[in-house]
């Protein structure tokens, strides 16, 4: 109950502060930027489907091209096999490989740690797509070929939103904060020993990780 | 709720109060990004400003509507948001339990606070735009130019489509067709359609109206038209492929009372879930159930068990997963009572409460019969009945006499109601008035008998699993006092004889005592209020007829009442269905099919698709065909699709978010509340001259003026104060029932901020002047909201108990035990048996079809509903396409990898269906598991010699050219299973049924894989 008046108390504050924003109110009001960050259970993850088409929606992407996407993993041998969702999307890293690939520097890292292609450098080389290791980054026909990916709802964070697909999982398989001051439930996740990242191998340091799968015995396809 | 939210706006909030004074300006510190951000935004152009991002809730310029979801019929709240008139996204509703895993923001929460709140709802009905603007949607009302099936329509007026259908006359001349089609007036008569059979009813019956997706509103909406202004008692829904199989276990254990219990998935420690798909489908949908039981047993908070085929999406999440044999569930369940009642794990001081009072006192806020006798005695005259007081002493008053009886310890018989405790196991004699003695057993011992013919291990071999299997898992649901429960689903009893295997696992809560308690097995709350009476009664008018007769299903008519039974006695010439829950759209369309027991005149079929939806639907196509078992078929849709292609006239309806209105109230378990559709944006589709939107109101509204039918047009509805109000608008009905609702639950008005914000936001807004000022005002409150909202899930609880629950539930089914087979003229087993899946002829298909090695076993898939769904572009983009999954041992034997393209033939389909083969290990062996959603051949999936298609299909020229429509391949990729559906030769070759709840078999078709 006590969490559910704060979040209306708040709630009320995120939207007179979007009203100040609108109408111009000053920069000084505005606090550093965070570093925002994503953490995925996948003991939580029902493999819904629905932040992939929240993203869809949210984002336009090209058609059968996606900014994330549930992987699906059988695990284990019948009759002791079952299924393991992965939501998967760009990892947003410390050191993104994506940068120094493009030679036009039109893609980089905000200071709040979103990894974001600007279109009016864009010109469509595609070097950026081969070097993520995570295939996150693909072409968008429609657009002569410049690249998309996911950027963290960008647009939805400034209007004190939550990414679109943070806010339909409805599972809570997926964590949103700011790493710099993580609060509640998701500092609670980002103070977990087993936080681990996709293709730990790597070696990458990601904003995005993951709680592997307790049940499955791969963990999820990370 | 969103725990991580509150955190981020509670770290917000603690930075502004270091950087800045006070007030308004604090909430820029929220997730509002920093300078830096905003410098550096200013520099780059962003994909999303190219691509257009969705508006979203806190853009300027936009209209937020709070609705409730009809992608499927979970009920689920949306909130859409809308932009230039279109609709751009939808989530969830924050005020509604099933967008927040049981526990919502306050219902008082004004709404503007609630706007940037998160609220997430399922992808499907995230796609709901992608329905609405569905390029393949018709517009105008279609007239067929063409036979029947041959796709060829052409678009009419409104005035002509109302005229023909009303009076009837030689409608298809130009046609070559030489024959008077039936109208609406002709169906207007109270001659019997049978002299020498009365009961059947007068000829108004031959109307026959069947609903697909209908929901609360429209379908009392229908129910007007169909029943009570012309008449008819044929307005069916599609209970029957919905799931009926699970809902005829509930009916036998609740005394026709409820059809849905399930584990109350926010309490539970331990789920055991039979046919349950609770990742991918169920009421509630994903967002609500599955995610309230994802999200607890992550936190270790409840465990789960899978019994299914296939391993669920849930497996990943599961304690694990039972892969058991089709249409055995039931065997499962009666192995798991079996080693229960022997090892005395079941719950005594539950079952021996002989009434409900001594119940309560237990604690109990529902008892059982398990106490009570039953006279089993072939001369008895009461026999398969309870022993009443009267049968003991014939002298009894008349209320006394009513009264069960049960063995007190010591062994007297007493009334029920007058015993602290009873005898549960009572095998005895007792002697009435006369002296004469009455062979009786309990409930619970018929119930024990039934259970008994078999051993675990033999209930083990039947269910093709181990009986260690049985005994761990009926040991777990035994170890967890009243928190454990079942849910059991489509999948639990959606075969023949799916009616004691769905009995005996919700029997399985009685032996645990978990009824009506917190974490246990629970009912729905019901609704907040009544709708259609209050201040305006929507329920009455002048010249309000009650149907008489039998229905087309045969449906809740006793065939033993009926001149057929008095001519010839047994097996009647198809089943009838005294004791089933209805709603058999299946049985409908094979009584149209055999004329049987009458001939239709006219089908109104709306927003449904039974050709592609009913297993082995098939064959409906030749009775669609024929003008003789349909002399007029009319069908209101959005689309063309694979069975209003054979109609003779579509009238084009909206969609949900344009105009379905709705009153939704919960699904078991648990809640109370009712949500409220209304559009969110304004209907697409053609008008009238008078402005008003082409669909199905308008369509009723105007056809039954035009038949003359009473209870429409002028002073049709009849107000508390005595005056009267025109119905010919949607809105003249549902607005003054929302006045109903939020009058009845006492609903505040509301503030003249909210007010203005649904004013502003609301299509339904311009019809306020329908209502005084202080009705609009408490309306303005609901609609803002979405619905009713005011109870929690802790104000249904009276601390264990929960208030609104079953209060009894039986181990023997009196009702049941004296309803006999139409077919085979035997009775029907009262309590739990074993009853092997059969045909209404005896026909074990299994045996059967042995020639066809696999069993053909479907589901839903979390993006897709039923068959509508391939009109979700995004739907398609993430899943193309389905498979035939195959377990990978059978592929090895085969010798067939993913990929291979097969052949399914059926003994009903040799000709066959050809899909693609998916290997997997999340199947049992033997059983091929394959999706719905796929194989359409209508809904844009081929070419239509449509005249002016470019006027009649909302996606005009893109979908248009000389020769038509022109398809999309997408829409028509995979397969079908209900295309390969096993039909029952012994009637006709319609689809099989079972004869106790006339439920279509889902799980019994086997088929063989060849080359394709």
């Amino acid at each position: 109950m006590n969490n559910r008046r704060l979040f209306m108390k708040n709630g009320l504050l995120a939207i007179v502060g979007i009203a100040s924003l609108a109408n111009g109110a000053k920069s000084e009001a505005a606090p550093k930027a965070q570093k925002w960050g994503m953490i995925i259970d996948l003991n939580r993850c029902t493999g819904c489907q629905a932040c992939v088409i929240a993203c869809k929606a949210q984002n336009k992407t090209a058609p059968d091209r996606f900014n994330t996407k549930v992987l699906s993993l059988e695990d284990g041998h019948y009759p002791e096999s079952r299924i393991i969702f992965t939501p998967i999307q760009c990892n947003h890293c410390e050191d993104p490989r994506c940068v120094p690939a493009c030679p036009l520097e039109a893609t980089f890292k905000l200071p709040n740690g979103i990894v974001v292609t600007d279109w009016d450098k864009c010109e469509s080389y595609g070097a950026c797509v081969p070097a993520c290791p995570y295939g996150a980054r693909f072409l968008d026909e429609r657009h002569g070929n410049k690249v998309d990916k996911c950027d963290f709802c960008l647009n939805r964070l400034e209007q004190g939103l939550l990414p679109a697909c943070v806010e339909s999982c409805e599972a809570n398989a997926r964590l949103f904060g700011d790493m710099d001051a993580p609060v509640g439930e998701f500092a609670e996740y980002l103070r977990r020993k087993e936080l681990t990242v996709r293709k730990p191998e790597l070696k990458i340091k990601t904003s995005v990780r993951y709680v592997r799968s307790r049940k499955g015995k791969k963990g999820g396809s990370l | 709720m969103k725990k991580d939210i509150f955190d981020i706006m509670q770290a917000g909030a603690a930075l502004t109060r270091r950087s800045i004074l006070k007030g308004a300006a604090a909430g820029m510190a929220l997730l509002v990004l920093g300078v830096e951000k905003a410098k550096a935004a200013a520099k780059w152009l962003s994909p999303r400003q190219v691509q257009k991002s969705a508006a979203t809730t806190m853009d300027k310029d936009v209209k937020v509507v709070h609705s409730v979801c009809l992608s499927c019929n979970a009920r689920c709240g949306v909130r859409a948001v809308v932009e230039n008139g279109k609709l751009v996204k939808q989530s969830g509703n924050p005020y509604h339990p099933y967008n927040s895993r049981f526990q919502p923001i306050a219902y008082s929460t004004p709404v503007k606070e609630t706007l940037a709140l998160p609220s997430p709802v399922c992808g499907k009905s995230q796609g709901a735009p992608n329905n609405t603007y569905n390029p393949y949607r018709i517009l105008k009302p279609l007239k067929r130019s063409g036979a029947r099936g041959s796709g060829k329509f052409e678009p009419i007026e409104w005035e002509q489509l109302i005229k023909e259908i009303a009076q009837g006359g030689k409608h298809f001349a130009h046609l070559g067709e030489d024959r008077v089609i039936p109208g609406i007036k002709d169906m207007d008569s109270d001659a019997l359609i049978d002299p020498g059979a009365p009961e059947l009813g007068p000829v108004r019956n031959g109307f026959v109206f069947i609903g697909g997706r209908d929901q609360n509103a429209r379908k009392e909406f229908s129910d007007r038209f169909v029943k009570e202004a012309l008449g008819s008692v044929n307005r069916v829904g599609h209970t029957d492929i919905c799931g009926i199989g699970f809902r005829m276990g509930t009916w036998a254990f609740t005394e026709k009372k409820e059809v849905e219990i399930k584990a109350d998935p926010l309490s539970a420690e331990y789920i055991l879930l039979f046919g349950a798909n609770i990742y991918e489908a169920l009421q509630h949908g994903i967002n609500t159930y599955g995610a309230i039981v994802g999200n607890r047993s992550s936190r270790e908070k409840v465990k789960f068990t899978i019994i299914d085929p296939r391993a669920t999406n849930a497996s990943g999440h599961a304690e694990s997963w039972i892969p058991i044999k089709p249409c055995q569930d039931g065997a499962f369940a009666m192995g798991m009572i079996r080693w229960i009642v022997e090892n005395d794990r079941h719950n005594k001081e539950f079952l021996t409460a002989p009434n409900p009072k001594v119940a309560a006192k237990r604690g109990h806020a529902c008892y059982s019969n398990a106490t009570h006798l039953v006279i089993v005695d072939d001369k008895h005259k009461n026999n398969r009945k309870f022993l009443r007081v009267s049968d003991l002493d014939p002298a009894a008053p008349a209320d006394d006499g009513k009264a069960y009886v049960v063995l007190s310890k010591d062994g007297k018989a007493l009334a029920f109601d007058k015993t602290e405790d009873a005898a549960l196991a009572v095998e005895t004699f007792v002697k009435d008035a006369s002296g004469k003695e009455i062979k009786v057993k309990s409930s619970f011992s018929l119930m024990r008998e039934g259970v008994m013919e078999h051993s675990v291990k033999a209930y083990a071999k039947l269910a093709g699993v181990e009986a260690a299997q049985i005994e761990r898992v009926a040991r777990e649901f035994t170890s967890h006092g009243t928190r454990a429960a079942v849910t059991q689903y489509h999948g639990a009893g959606n075969y023949l004889s799916g009616t004691y295997a769905a009995y005996a696992i919700a029997m399985l809560n009685a032996m645990i005592g978990n009824l009506d308690r917190k974490g246990g097995y629970m009912k729905s709350s019901g609704g907040a209020g009544a709708w259609n009476e209050g201040l305006y009664d929507l329920k009455n008018f002048a010249g309000k007829r009650k149907p008489q007769g039998v229905m087309m299903s045969r449906e809740k008519s006793a065939y033993e009442k009926s001149t057929e039974f008095k001519k010839k006695g047994y097996p009647s010439k198809r089943p009838w269905f005294p004791f089933s829950k209805g709603g058999l759209c299946v049985e409908t369309l094979s009584g149209i099919d055999q004329q049987y027991p009458y001939p239709c005149k006219i089908l109104f079929t709306y927003f449904f698709n039974p050709v592609y939806s009913i297993p082995g639907g098939y064959r409906y196509k030749e009775t669609l065909q024929s003008f003789e078992k349909v002399p007029l078929h009319v069908s209101i849709d959005i689309a063309i699709n694979e069975s209003n292609i054979f109609a003779d006239y579509i009238v084009p309806d909206v969609t949900y978010p344009e105009g379905h209105y709705g009153f939704l109230t919960p699904h078991a378990p648990t809640l109370k509340f009712t949500g409220v559709r209304t559009p969110t944006i304004e209907p697409l589709t053609g008008r009238t001259a008078d402005g008003r939107p082409f669909c199905e109101e308008t369509f009723l509204i105007d056809l039954a003026r035009a038949a003359g039918l009473p209870g429409f047009g002028e002073n049709a509805i009849k107000g508390k104060n005595g005056k009267t109000s025109p119905l010919t608008s949607g809105e003249d009905f549902y607005l003054r029932g929302i006045a109903n609702l939020a009058s009845a639950v006492k609903a505040p008005q509301a503030s003249a901020e909210e007010v203005a914000f649904v004013e502003k936001n609301y299509p339904v807004a311009r019809f306020k002047g329908l209502l005084p000022a202080d009705e609009w005002k408490q309306v303005c409150y609901v609609l803002a909201r979405g619905g009713v909202f005011d109870k929690t899930y802790d104000d249904v609880f009276d601390g264990e108990k929960h208030k609104f629950g079953l209060k009894w539930v039986v181990l023997y089914n009196e009702e049941l035990a004296t309803t006999r087979n139409s077919i085979t003229g035997e009775f029907f087993p009262g309590t739990l048996k074993y009853v092997a899946p059969m045909t209404p002829t005896g026909t074990d298909i299994e045996k059967a079809d042995k020639e066809y090695p696999f069993t053909l076993i479907s589901h839903k898939m979390n993006l897709h509903t039923q068959s509508r769904t391939v009109l979700h572009d995004w739907s398609l983009e993430v899943f193309p396409e389905n498979f035939i999954v195959v377990n990978e041992k059978d592929a090895k034997k085969l010798g067939l990898d993913s990929g291979a393209k097969v052949r399914l033939v059926s003994r009903s389909n040799p000709k066959g269906v050809t899909g693609k083969l998916q290997v997997s290990e999340l199947v049992r062996p033997g059983c091929l598991g394959v999706s719905f959603h796929y194989g359409h051949t209508q809904l844009g999936a081929s070419r239509l010699p449509i005249i002016k298609a470019e006027e009649v299909f909302l996606g005009g020229r893109s979908v248009a050219d000389k020769g038509g429509l022109i398809p999309n391949p997408r829409h028509g990729t995979g397969i079908n299973p209900n295309d390969l559906s096993r039909l029952d030769e012994s009637f006709a070759n319609t689809p099989m049924i079972d004869p106790v709840g006339g439920i279509p078999d889902f799980s019994s078709t086997r088929v063989r894989i060849e080359s394709a």
